[in-house]
């Protein structure tokens, strides 16, 4: 006994501490999983930008955008809920049907019992042949039916995979070019936000929680239209402040670059918010 | 786009070259601790091999009994091991010169050390095996580990370049998933260093008992050749 495991530890400790060292690994692995994610979502929360903040908000289409590509996706999702409980239920009703077939068939086959019974002694041989041979061909009719409805089922699931498949492909392809848009929308927003953060000065008497928001319209040549105040911080001479940055940040040439459609969609019109968190007082 | 972004997503799909390097660390880490796990349990034989070999020694049995008990283990296939095989390889070499009428005492003497230096030589090999490896993936994972990093924030840069403005969204993850193979060279190299080190004082440790053991039994063994 101490032989073999003197023989197991000291000249072939290879296989335990192989599985050892695995299972070390493993064990460190799930546990990142594990940490990763319970905690993952909530650290991102936090990232909060605590400088000045100008932002785009709800008068930016891309928020309506979104929202309308959400509802589009709500209302596929309906119809095809939909067709597959039309589905179960075409298939519910052939089931009902197919069992009253057979309970008429059986009654009509207790039927010709109950006269065969009547008739069984001048030709009870020969009643039970045919009797034999009856129950035969049904049995053969039903397994034929058996056969269509499979194949029917099997024609059906495969429909729905292909729909689902296509479905699949669709909702990636809207994803990638979402993607990319967005990446589009969040350098535009950032150059806008740099212009004019660089140059807003603001004045003595602003405090932190201020707050303005001016509705600024552009061309797609980055020229400003207009920018009126929405929302007034109260305080005029920082409401002042904003609209000048504003007007000396423009125009914002970089964003030329950006194809028509993004433009449109996104910095026709949109808003944005001075609140300065940074003073010390 | 900005959600989600967890380890292992950045694992999966990080670049090949920073998939590489990680992957040849994972290896290194495996490997490195099958050796801890195996060295652990033939260091800690051999420490135990000590004491109780010393014990049964210095109990006052007699010496070739104890080359008996020895032989009766090894016909048991039980394996010998350290101080006792240094004992007998001397004790063994002792014996057979002794039966040889025309030895002179010296010389007797001097093949039984020679033959102990020679045990103690192959037992002191048993025992430092596989440490240089760990030593070598101590110090190699944490440059392997930052050669992934540079692969990887390089790359990013590479793909910082051709865009017009540069959020703090887009270089992020490149730089996190850049990261991950320091962390994972760190964590190779850091138990690969610790054990390293522990592991080269036990090994000195059981060696300076072999050598004194050899001494002890030398100068009995020099004791017993002059006094008859």
């Amino acid at each position: 006994m101490k032989g073999a495991f003197n023989n197991v530890v000291i000249y072939n400790g290879y296989p335990l501490s192989l599985v050892v060292a695995v299972t070390f690994h493993s064990v460190i692995l799930a546990l990142l999983l594990y940490l990763q994610s319970t905690k993952g979502p909530e650290a991102l929360e936090l990232v909060q930008p605590t400088v000045v903040k100008v932002l785009l908000i709800q008068e930016n289409p891309q928020v309506a955008n979104e929202r309308k590509r959400v509802e589009r996706r709500q209302q596929q999702q309906r119809v095809r809920e939909r067709e597959v409980a039309q589905q179960a239920a075409e298939a519910d009703q052939q089931r009902r049907e197919q069992e009253q077939a057979e309970a008429r068939a059986e009654e009509q086959r207790k039927a010709r019992e109950l006269a065969s019974l009547r008739q069984r002694q001048e030709q009870e041989r020969l009643d039970t042949e045919r009797l034999v041979r009856e129950r035969e061909e049904q049995q053969d009719r039903e397994d034929e039916q058996r056969r269509q409805r499979e194949l029917a089922e099997a024609q059906r699931q495969q429909e729905i995979r292909d729909r689902e498949r296509q479905q699949e492909a669709a909702d990636a392809a809207a994803a990638e070019l979402a993607s990319s848009e967005f990446e589009m929308v969040q350098s535009g927003m950032s150059i806008i936000q740099q212009a004019v953060q660089s140059v807003w000065s603001r004045p003595p008497s602003a405090r932190n929680g201020m707050r303005a928001i001016l509705q600024i319209r552009m061309l797609p040549t980055g020229e400003l239209v207009d920018a009126v105040i929405t929302e007034s911080s109260g305080d005029p001479a920082f409401d002042r402040s904003a609209e000048n940055a504003v007007y000396s940040a423009a125009p914002f040439r970089e964003l030329q670059a950006l194809p028509t459609n993004v433009f449109n969609e996104n910095f026709r019109s949109l808003s944005l918010i001075f609140q300065p968190e940074d003073l010390l007082n | 786009m900005n959600e989600g972004i967890t380890p292992t997503l950045l694992i999966l799909e990080a670049s090949l070259p920073v998939q590489l390097v990680l992957l040849t660390l994972l290896g290194l880490s495996i490997v490195s601790w099958v050796m801890i796990f195996q060295r652990a349990m033939v260091l800690s034989a051999a420490t135990k091999g000590v004491l109780s070999f010393e014990h049964r020694f210095w109990s006052g049995m007699d010496l070739s009994q104890l080359y008996k008990e020895g032989s009766q283990m090894q016909k048991e296939d039980i394996p010998v091991v350290g101080m006792e095989n240094i004992f007998r390889a001397g004790f063994k070499e002792f014996m057979r010169l002794r039966q040889q009428p025309t030895m002179d005492k010296e010389a007797i003497m001097e093949g039984a050390q020679r033959a102990m230096r020679v045990a103690y030589s192959r037992e002191e090999e048993k025992l430092e095996k596989h440490l240089p490896f760990l030593a070598t993936v101590a110090s190699v994972s944490v440059y392997i580990g930052l050669f992934g990093t540079v692969i990887g924030i390089m790359n990013s840069f590479i793909g910082l370049a051709s865009q017009a403005q540069v959020t703090m969204q887009v270089i992020a993850p490149d730089i996190a998933e850049a990261l991950i193979a320091t962390a994972m060279g760190l964590f190779v190299a850091i138990p690969a260093v610790v054990v390293y080190n522990r592991y080269s004082a036990n090994v000195d440790n059981i060696t300076s008992s072999y050598v004194t053991f050899t001494d002890e039994f030398s100068s009995i063994l020099h004791r017993q050749i002059h006094s008859d």
